[in-house]
């Protein structure tokens, strides 16, 4: 599987100091290895802006149900009642 | 409610997690938003990032034990609305917390992101799992159907793989259109 196991072990800091000095070594002589090393950093990047966005719909989903249904009406005009005082 | 060993594997576990913390934590931060002058729906917001924030937090594994997490929830909560008062974009709050490093160059990620989500749905369920949920392997094997460990990190580097290709390929769309 190519490279991507051991980019994924360098960029995360799980490998081995011996291993991690020779990946070093590699990059220098290796230009495709710094290429896609970057393409990985960029894909790590797009998974977190991924989950991101999908934990904050999970939120939004939560908040929804605060806001509908009945058993948390008093809950949320207590919420409301907050703004009406300033 | 406490996160199991900062493990909250199933949406219904984390929609357990977050109605929790709204119980015992958004009266503090809405009546915060309220003497600041703010909305119902600014309070909204903030929370939702406040709790994006933590959730990141717990999940990862060098988390230490946050003692009172209501005082914890707020603190995050008054920083965000400093910076949403501050900021004239109000889509960035998030911005500050950004720890990890990121490349100069960005890949067009909204484009991206996009494509991802309809034509890789499974890949980046499972590599979210994995990267940003933090989850252990055995975990990720039981939620996706994998029949051991071994099974499960290969899918992993395969899922792995076939992002970083879309990343590489928008990527180059995208310095040829900037060129």
């Amino acid at each position: 599987m190519n490279n991507i196991k051991t980019i994924d072990e360098y960029l995360l800091g799980n490998m081995a100091p011996g291993d991690a000095l020779l990946f070093d070594a590699n990059m220098l002589l290796n230009n495709d290895l710094i290429s896609d090393m970057e393409h990985q950093q960029n894909t790590y990047a797009v998974i977190r802006q991924y989950g991101r966005k999908k934990i904050k719909e999970e939120i939004v989903a939560v908040q929804k149900i605060l806001a509908t249904a009945p058993q948390h009406r008093g809950f949320m005009h207590r919420i409301a009642n907050l703004f009406k005082k300033y | 409610m406490a996160m199991n060993n900062n493990r909250l594997p199933t949406v219904e576990q984390r929609e357990a997690f977050f109605m929790a913390l709204y119980k015992k934590a958004f009266p503090n931060v809405a009546r915060y938003v309220a003497q600041m002058g703010g909305s119902l729906e600014e309070a909204q917001d903030i929370f939702q990032d406040t709790l994006v924030i933590y959730y990141e937090k717990v999940a990862s594994a060098q988390t230490e034990i946050i003692v009172n997490e209501k005082a914890y929830l707020l603190g995050i909560a008054k920083r965000l609305w400093l910076q949403h008062y501050k900021a004239s974009n109000k889509n960035q709050p998030l911005n500050d917390f950004d720890t990890e490093v990121v490349p100069d160059e960005q890949p067009a990620t909204g484009k991206i992101l996009h494509y991802l989500e309809t034509a890789g749905k499974k890949c980046m369920e499972l590599l979210r799992a994995y990267y940003y949920d933090h989850l252990p392997v055995g975990d990720v094997a039981t939620l996706f159907g994998y029949s051991g460990t071994h099974s499960a990190t290969v899918a992993k580097y395969k899922c792995l793989e076939k992002v970083r290709e879309t990343v590489k390929q928008n990527s180059l769309t995208y310095a040829d259109f900037i060129e």
